[in-house]
């Protein structure tokens, strides 16, 4: 059960239920400063830069891009990972924890799901892309068709990955919306425009709050939460099968699924870290996302960076273990001591490193550092991406097929365009859509704040 | 004809819970209560059951046999190809789609199921008894129809002793829920 002498109360400064829907709805009513739309239009030029980009590799083919014969793989499956890695956010926030009944969550949960569904949208653009001819990316559905019919291959990754992530995308955007119900339902109602009533009002279903919606709305949240559950674990499982299924040293290992999913809890921690800090400070949400809630956050990313020290110590011991050459060529010189040294020790020292600082009270409870942190597990994370695409390639079993690798403007061009849409995506829900979920907000605040809990 | 709701409004979840009670020991027929947060001892005093689970249990189990059938007819009798000398049915690596799908059917199904008996969809415009129930305020709704008048009276005299902030009495055309 929650301790609230250990652990504190979940909203601070004894709000009213009154007090709670105004605060958060407030956001939404007034215009939320300069820097907003200076951050919009800094990502929506970042956007148009990438459907340049976008453009230049549908109309003139991936030769645009840096791949080659050797390193077949680039930025864009770099960067599909790592934003797929930072979509299991909001899955494991509000999943993970609502099974597990951490009320903490509440605060978190809703942004948490919003990043992943924008970061899953920029990461579904990837691969899709990746196909050359992507007018023709209907062909990987399975659908009677005349070239047969021709099946897809259903044993293969690949296919799987296209499944699972169809269905992550899905599953996390209604989960999503279903949250939302009670607090658009909720605007509606307050609000005084007309135009917001309308629309807010047909967004919301027709929500009452009576007995009868809520029993059925409680028992559907578990119902998806308990079966997307297995998303969580699933959809990074799949994607590491993407590598692990291929006789590439460096790729074929059975430690990849549990290593991909671990990292990709990883990732999407650190960035709902990033954005809750940037977030409560700038809305003034503190009472909210109290300092608890940051500590909680720093706790479990410095177990899980434990734990991602610990795969990258197996990886390397199994190497070695193995006795075979292309293993030990591969991480030992081609990683640890070879080209990419700088993208391989720097991963070791973002997520295993430095995230040891979370053992201390006063960085856990410091908001700068806390971002520092949080930004150098998303940077470590990207090149653990690489490490693993890049490295696996460009010096594979014939000396003569390799290569090295760089990215040109038009690889860059896309990641920077996916940030960009990410990173309006996030902009406009913080201005239309309540960024914490008020109905449960109100359903624990009461939690160490009365006398007898 | 129009029917006639005494509505109770509440400031305090405790308050709201006793006034409940008391109505229900008095026979009162309760038509609902709209509450800004899910409270589960309102579901019990109401008797609210919601069957979704089993229903969901049976999505699943749909989709479960609906994925591995279109698998093996795809992949045995419709159009049977070897890929890397595996059996034509090789059931193992049907697992994952399988999964995948199964989540994909229950999660759908609920979600629809969950619309058409909550009658919650885009532009539908439910009663909304009491606008406040959304916001910090806990409503009882008392169904007027086969009462006369004194045990009308009688009901919004007990809520307002049970520390209703307020007894409102409203008629409707026509009640959407």
């Amino acid at each position: 059960m929650y301790n609230k002498k250990i652990r504190g109360p979940l909203v601070e400064g004894n709000k009213t239920l009154g007090q709670i829907t105004k605060e958060v709805m407030k956001p939404l009513e007034i215009s939320p400063g300069v820097w907003w739309p200076i951050a919009f239009g800094i990502s929506s030029a970042a956007a148009i830069y990438g459907f340049y980009a976008i453009y230049i590799t549908v109309t003139q083919g991936i030769g645009t891009w840096g791949v080659n014969n050797s390193v077949g793989w680039g930025w864009e499956i770099i960067n599909f990972v790592w934003w797929i890695g930072i979509g299991h956010a909001g899955t494991a926030f509000s999943i993970f924890l609502l099974i597990l009944r951490q009320k903490w969550r509440t605060s978190i949960n809703r942004s948490a799901e919003a990043m992943t569904v924008f970061a899953v949208i920029s990461a579904a653009l990837l691969p899709a892309l990746h196909m050359g001819r992507v007018w023709l990316v209907f062909y990987i559905f399975p659908y009677p068709n005349t070239r047969g019919p021709l099946w897809v291959n259903f044993n293969s990754p690949l296919f799987w990955d296209f499944t699972a992530i169809t269905a992550y995308l899905l599953i996390s955007a209604s989960f999503w919306y279903l949250g939302m119900l009670p607090d658009l339902a909720t605007i509606r109602d307050k609000t005084t425009s007309k135009v917001k009533k309308a629309v807010y009002g047909f967004f919301s279903l027709g929500w009452t709050g009576s007995s009868r919606h809520w029993i059925r709305y409680e028992s559907l949240s578990f119902i998806l939460g308990g079966i997307a559950a297995v998303l969580v674990v699933s959809v990074h499982s799949i994607v590491s099968t993407d590598f692990a299924v291929s006789v590439e040293a460096g790729w074929h290992s059975t430690l990849f699924p549990p290593f991909f999913v671990v990292g990709a809890i990883f990732s999407g921690f650190a960035m709902v870290m990033t954005l809750m800090v940037l977030i409560r400070k700038l809305y003034h949400l503190t009472d909210y996302i109290t300092d608890n809630h940051m500590d909680a956050i720093a706790r479990i990313l410095v177990f899980i960076s434990l734990i991602m020290g610990t795969a990258y110590l197996t990886e390397l011991f199994v190497a070695w273990y193995s006795g075979n050459e292309y293993e030990i060529f591969t991480f030992f010189r081609n990683r640890a001591t070879g080209e990419y040294t700088l993208q391989f020790w720097g991963m070791i020292i973002c997520n295993a490193l430095i995230p040891q600082l979370f053992w201390f009270k006063k960085v856990r409870r410091n908001w700068i550092w806390l971002l520092i942190v949080s930004l150098f597990i998303n940077i470590g994370m990207w090149l653990e991406r690489f490490n693993i695409v890049v490295t696996s390639l460009n010096k594979d079993y014939l000396p003569s097929n390799w290569v090295s690798y760089s990215p040109t403007h038009i690889d860059i061009g896309v990641f920077l365009g996916t940030i960009g849409m990410f990173a309006c995506g996030v902009l406009l829900f913080m201005r239309y859509i309540p960024m914490m979920a008020i109905s449960e907000l109100k359903s624990v605040v009461h939690i160490g704040n009365k006398k007898e809990d | 004809m129009d029917r006639i709701f005494k509505i109770g409004v509440f400031d305090e979840e405790e308050k709201f819970l006793s006034s409940i009670k008391s109505l229900q020991e008095q026979n009162f027929l309760i038509y609902d209560v709209f509450t800004p947060y899910p409270i589960h001892e309102v579901f019990h005093l109401l008797k609210r059951k919601s069957r979704l689970p089993t229903a969901a249990y049976f999505f699943g189990l749909f989709g479960i046999i609906s994925t591995l059938a279109f698998l093996y007819y795809t992949s045995v009798l419709n159009w049977p190809v070897v890929y890397g000398g595996k059996p034509f049915n090789s059931f193992p690596s049907f697992i994952v789609v399988t999964i995948i799908l199964t989540i994909l059917t229950v999660t759908i199904a609920s979600l629809a199921l969950f619309s058409y008996r909550s009658k919650l969809f885009p532009g539908r415009e439910n009663t909304i008894f009491d606008p406040r129930a959304t916001d910090d305020k806990f409503v009882i709704v008392v169904e007027t129809g086969a009462m006369d008048i004194t045990s009308i009276e009688k009901a919004g005299k007990l809520m307002n002793e049970l520390g209703a902030v307020e007894i409102i009495e409203k008629e409707f055309g026509k009640v959407n829920a």
